[in-house]
């Protein structure tokens, strides 16, 4: 049995990693901010077997006090704004939080407990639009928007705190994943959710940008075992984990509203707004690394996933709308 | 009349900066932090010129790089149409011992002075001081394609600035430039970086006021150029019709070692009598090979440095005799006076250097 704390535990990974961890019979310690509003949805239902605490990434103090009163064995770091595409609106915050607060948190492992075991959550937006497809640890990093220059600052000081000081820290360099607590204002979800209002008679059409855009999407409970896989390894390194494969938005649609007995193209509006400049780029995994030195690889299929958060969406709605 | 701004202008390429725009006829607006030790030495020279009688239009402001609202508030007062952010937490081995400090200054300062441009709405220019120091352990030559691979939080915190620079250049529309500075020597240099270490040292040993001299690495090798050439580049490139990323260096690189047989030779002393070597001064992670390929510059920009090592040392060392008050071989006096045009004066070197 460890002791654990997972940064930002409320989001989709740290949830699911709390979960996993739990499971496996480890003392589970959940950080949530106090200076941003949070939602408990994701936690909820395993609210009573972790201890909460509350601090701020934006103050050294406060993960000072955090690691030094849990003396955690694993620190995992998830916490960050999430959504690459608000990045440009709050471009200064995302750099504090994201970038210096690994920073930060780095710091404080390091003074205090740096026999623990880091885990930096990093993203495949560090390719920014990519030199060679597919992507690997050696990757040349062009980062595209300010989410993806602050995590590149955080892989960067991980590194450096790995290599420099000796810290047993890792950056997981991880492609889309989603599940059905991913936020709403990613496009999967967005999917699912419209679906299944549309099916309930809640909608009537579902707007998005390009239907051809094409993204490595996986299952984000698959790749938080990954994670655990790569934090208990002998020696710490970095890794890319991704499915391999694309599909396209279009894909997603039709497998999503099929499930659901309808044709998606009577729902779906393709709307210029909603386009993203950066659409031409092909992210997708070369996870072999992952495959052959962690022994990982993902258990869920893109169909199964599609299917999976449209039935989660369906039931939340159908329950609410009995509930009400 | 253009109007610039300087970030770090007490700094030695914000000095030499101030004076080139000034000869310019440029209004040169300083920012400068609020701190109970704050040193202009190196632009104080600048205030008191008595040459021509013309009042100098140079301007200080507090401001604070961790400020946002601040940086805000003084571009849209000054209206400047060129930014020269040049300020940060420059000291590659402080960097271990404060990397938030060193992020936050280093590189969050960036993007607050990028996003107080975007709101201001003005078509101001900016110049990003990008460094060498980004490139690492890639292997030499490097120039504008080579992958960046930070050794150290200064590093990482100047990459971070470095993207950004360029993200909003993409993004916004706004004419950014990073210049990637290999490292800029000068009699003005910090007395902490091993340039002026060395020729501190020397002519410290020649006025018999010292008699050893401690050091690290003496196999690191480094592309040393002249900061007055350098910050000749930084205005050429926000004068460009295009704004762009240009790596700036001599396309020569020399080891502490070689550092050391030109300064001391050049006063006739031999360094394997002078000098010791401190593991202290080891950097963590040592930055093993840095050399310049600075042809888009050339191409572009139309830039070339009139300053090599062997000049650069002799200015230095001549410097820094004269600090104290000793005469120097003056080599270095006579190559500097026949390099630059009137805005880079030897009188002005010794007078505005840090004791």
């Amino acid at each position: 049995m460890s002791r654990s704390v997972i940064f930002g535990v409320n989001g989709q990974d740290g949830s699911y990693l709390a979960e996993l961890l739990l499971e496996q019979g480890n003392e589970v310690y959940g950080w949530i901010p106090n200076d941003i509003p949070v939602q408990l949805d994701n936690i909820n239902h395993i609210i009573d077997r972790i201890s909460l605490v509350e601090g701020s990434l934006k103050h050294k103090g406060s993960l000072f006090e955090c690691i030094s009163d849990i003396q955690p064995e694993e620190i995992y770091n998830f916490a960050s704004p999430s959504s690459p595409y608000d990045s440009w609106n709050s471009s200064i915050d995302v750099g504090d939080y994201a970038g210096l607060g690994a920073a930060r948190l780095l710091e404080a492992v390091r003074n205090i407990k740096p026999d623990s075991h880091y885990y930096q959550a990093s993203s495949s937006e560090l390719f920014g639009n990519p030199v060679e497809i597919p992507q690997n640890e050696n990757t040349l990093f062009q980062p595209r928007n300010p989410y993806g220059i602050a995590k590149l600052y955080a892989h960067w000081m991980t590194v450096r705190y790995r290599q420099q000081f000796g810290l047993f820290a890792i950056s997981g360099i991880l492609f889309n994943h989603e599940s059905p607590r991913r936020d709403l204002k990613f496009v999967t979800r967005k999917i699912a959710n419209t679906a299944a209002k549309i099916k309930l008679g809640l909608e009537v059409e579902l707007r998005l940008g390009d239907l051809e855009a094409r993204r490595d999407w996986g299952f984000a409970k698959d790749y938080t075992e990954a994670i655990l896989l790569m934090m208990q390894q002998d020696k710490p390194e970095d890794y890319v984990i991704g499915t391999g494969k694309t599909h396209s938005v279009r894909e997603f649609c039709e497998i999503t509203f099929s499930h659901l007995g309808l044709d998606y193209r009577d729902f779906v509006v393709s709307d210029k707004r909603f386009m993203r400049p950066t659409e031409d780029r092909q992210l997708v995994a070369d996870p072999s690394k992952a495959i052959n030195q962690l022994d990982w690889k993902p258990k869920i299929e893109f169909k199964q996933l599609v299917k999976m958060m449209v039935d989660s969406d369906l039931e939340k709605l159908r329950s609410s709308m009995y509930l009400g | 009349m253009k109007k610039a701004l300087i970030t770090g202008i007490t700094g030695q390429d914000g000095s030499y900066l101030a004076e080139l725009l000034l000869s310019k006829g440029y209004e040169v607006h300083g920012l400068i932090r609020r701190a109970s030790t704050f040193n202009t030495k190196r632009i104080d020279h600048l205030y008191r010129d008595p040459h021509n009688g013309v009042k100098v239009l140079l301007f200080l402001h507090y401001g604070d790089l961790a400020n946002t609202g601040n940086l805000i508030d003084l571009i849209y007062e000054i209206k400047p149409d060129e930014i020269y952010h040049l300020a940060a937490q420059s000291h590659v081995r402080v960097s271990f011992d404060l990397p938030e400090y060193t992020g936050d200054i280093t590189g969050l300062g960036t993007i607050r002075i990028l996003e107080a441009v975007r709101k201001s709405g003005l078509n101001t220019r900016f110049y990003q001081a990008s460094s060498s120091e980004m490139y690492g352990s890639a292997p030499p030559p490097q120039n504008e394609n080579t992958p960046f691979q930070p050794r150290s939080p200064y590093a990482a915190a100047k990459l971070y600035s470095y993207w950004i620079t360029r993200n909003y250049r993409r993004g916004y529309r706004i004419f950014a430039c990073n210049g990637i500075l290999f490292n800029h020597e000068s009699p003005r240099r910090g007395e902490t970086f091993v340039t002026r270490k060395v020729t501190r040292a020397v002519a410290a040993i020649v006025a018999g006021k010292q008699d050893t001299l401690y050091l690290g690495n003496l196999d690191a090798k480094r592309d040393w150029g002249y900061s007055p050439d350098y910050v000749a580049a930084m205005w050429k490139m926000l004068q460009h019709g295009s704004p762009g990323d240009f790596v700036i260096g001599t396309g020569e690189a020399h080891s502490v070692r070689e550092l050391l047989d030109e300064a001391f030779g050049y006063v006739n002393l031999d360094w394997k009598d002078y000098v010791k070597i401190d593991p202290r001064y080891y950097r963590p992670t040592e930055v093993d090979y840095l050399l310049a390929d600075a042809s888009l510059a050339k191409s572009e920009l139309n830039w070339e440095p009139r300053i090599f090592f062997k000049d650069l040392v002799r200015i230095m060392v001549d410097a820094d005799m004269e600090l104290l008050g000793l005469d120097g071989p003056g080599e270095g006096k006579k190559i500097m006076e026949a390099h630059h045009g009137k805005w880079h004066r030897w009188q002005d070197q010794v007078i505005s250097m840090e004791g």
